[in-house]
């Protein structure tokens, strides 16, 4: 009998049995006072059964077992999960080896470097990697790109796609593969068209966009990847009430997690750096402080090796510290060789 | 009462020696320290031995996305208290499906989430091996910290209430709860533990990390302890 079960005290059982109740739905629709006159008990005393009814109906689950804890999943579940996620390629054999793959979907990643060193480039080449067929190992779904500074080039988004589809037809030639039917015929155009591009001039526009995503991904299920560059241009200038972007900060940094374990989609966070004087030198740290650099949750830093550009694991809780080195060339993101070094001005 | 503790890692572990026998059931434990510290690793590593060991439900309420399913595998596989030299398949799946991993994203989701939890526990529906046996909360600042401040006196309410909820349920039901709180600056640049002064009081023992930086050595030191003198620390190895 289900009310065997409810945590009430034997003589509450006692008496909804007696007054004729066995089963959650006979008590599902009564108002409390209905019941207080019928069990002869106070109001508060029935409003508590009721409570603690409508509990127990939550948690039986449609097989007859009782769940723990609402909407919960198992690690067993989540491990097979995982194994069917894909990840978004970097295009770096390297990056995309300390990443484990590639960006992870369904985690929100933070990239941060100093000016120069590739978090535009990279963001794009993400935006257009998003897009690559199944067939050809891709996600082939679309890319959400939120533009805060005006760093998106639309020229250069066109090169890096030219050159993806460029890539794609000359591994597909090289592994001699048969496909009468789904042969490269995109254009770099159609790359474009699936990049939903949005720019924002202030915070309270950024804010408002990311409470727009859930709305607007839910209308186009096809997106993968949400970039965001970058996510602390209109928070570091100008803030009076620091408490104030504090919280909206967090907030913010929960409805990016919020989105991308709903939607299994990927986000990207590109971010800039400053610099922290601690023990008496001068550090390289990501902006917008300590409680930023909890928001995320892989982090990934890129920084200068001598002439080469380096990308560094910083927090994850699942791949080892490790850095690699990648380079950005005519084409894009590219596995680092020694010709691609850092222009010295004379 | 009868106090027990989960031995977290060993017998000869560092950590286990320093908490003089590990997490003890019955109170809130708070792990405190900077990014990338350690802190949802251990975590996982708790929830894994719990798993295994105790033969214990393990309950993960994850804030971050954090949750790795494979580091919990790569976990269970280094305990040298399983029988079989290799796990098998069937003890891996029987071990992972003790643990619920549950994702929230704002205060009153994790609320109900321990209510529910709560509820079950109540309801005496577990038998011996499926008992829950620890509540991890991954990271309870980041919830709280979007309501708190401000206008109003609300944010600081929901937080007491939240931990005193956590506290009664972990000395009601006999549980070890974990919650991970993260850092903000000081005066002078020191960092101090997020959630303020209010909050300080609400856990039972608080254990600040630290990790130097560009290596895997830990550093844990106790902040707060029941019965334990402040300021012991030991350096481990993830």
């Amino acid at each position: 009998m289900e009310l065997a079960r409810l945590p009430i005290s034997a003589s509450q059982r006692g008496k909804l049995i007696s007054a004729g109740y066995t089963s959650f739905s006979s008590l599902s629709s009564l108002s409390p006072s209905t019941l207080a006159q019928d069990l002869k008990i106070s109001d508060n005393e029935a409003l508590e059964i009721l409570r603690v009814v409508s509990q127990g109906s939550r948690l039986d689950k449609p097989d007859g077992s009782h769940a723990i804890v609402n909407g919960a999943q198992t690690a067993w579940d989540m491990l097979h999960e995982e194994e069917s996620l894909k990840c978004i390629t970097t295009s770096c054999v390297d990056l995309d080896d300390i990443l484990g793959g590639g960006i992870k979907c369904k985690e929100v990643t933070e990239i941060g470097g100093v000016p120069g060193i590739g978090k535009t480039q990279l963001g794009i080449q993400l935006a257009v990697n998003v897009q690559i067929p199944v067939n050809y190992g891709g996600l082939g779904g679309k890319a959400i790109y939120i533009d805060t500074e005006g760093s998106f080039m639309l020229e250069r988004a066109l090169q890096i796609a030219e050159a993806c589809i460029e890539d794609m037809s000359g591994n597909s030639d090289f592994l001699q593969k048969d496909f009468q039917s789904c042969q490269v015929k995109a254009q770099p155009k159609d790359f474009l068209q699936n990049i939903f591009y949005f720019r924002v001039c202030s915070y309270t526009e950024q804010i408002a966009m990311i409470n727009y995503l859930d709305k607007f991904i839910s209308e186009h299920k096809d997106v993968n990847v949400v970039i965001i560059d970058s996510v602390t241009f209109h928070f570091r200038q100008d803030f009076d009430d620091l408490a104030l972007r504090t919280r909206l900060l967090s907030g913010m940094a929960l409805k990016l997690m919020k989105l991308a374990k709903k939607f299994s989609l990927a986000v990207v966070l590109l971010n800039q750096v400053t610099t922290k004087h601690t023990e008496g030198s001068f550090q390289l740290t990501l902006a917008l402080g300590d409680s930023w650099s909890h928001s995320c949750t892989n982090r990934v830093i890129l920084y200068w090796n001598g002439d080469e550009r380096y990308a560094y694991i910083d927090k994850s809780p699942s791949l080892r510290s490790a850095s690699a080195p990648y380079s950005v060339t005519g084409k894009g993101i590219r596995t680092a060789t020694s010709k691609c070094k850092r222009i010295k001005i004379m | 009462m009868v106090w027990s503790c989960w031995k977290m890692f060993n017998r000869t572990n560092r950590i286990d020696m320093l908490l003089q026998g590990g997490l003890c059931v019955g109170h809130l434990t708070e792990l405190v320290g900077p990014s990338s510290s350690g802190k949802t690793q251990i975590c996982l590593k708790v929830a894994s031995r719990v798993a295994t060991r105790y033969m214990g439900g393990v309950v993960f309420i994850d804030t971050g996305n954090s949750f790795s399913p494979l580091r919990i595998a790569h976990f269970i596989n280094q305990i040298p208290d399983t029988i079989f030299k290799e796990v098998e398949q069937n003890i891996l799946e029987k071990v992972m499906s003790q643990i619920l991993c549950h994702s929230v994203f704002d205060i009153f989701a994790m609320l109900d989430v321990v209510h529910q939890l709560e509820y079950s526990l109540r309801s005496q529906v577990q038998t011996g091996a499926d008992q829950v046996r620890l509540l991890i909360v991954d990271s309870i600042s980041s919830l709280i910290t979007p309501i708190l401040g401000g206008s109003g006196p609300h944010g600081r309410a929901l937080m007491i209430s939240a931990g005193f909820l956590l506290k009664k349920l972990a000395h009601e039901h006999n549980l070890a709860v974990v919650v991970t709180n993260h850092m903000v600056g000081g005066e002078g640049g020191i960092l101090k533990p997020a959630l303020g002064e209010s909050w300080k009081s609400i856990p039972h023992v608080r254990l600040l990390l630290s990790r130097d930086p560009g290596s895997s050595i830990c550093h844990m030191s106790i902040l707060k302890h029941s019965y334990m003198a402040s300021g012991r620390a030991a350096r481990f190895m993830i």
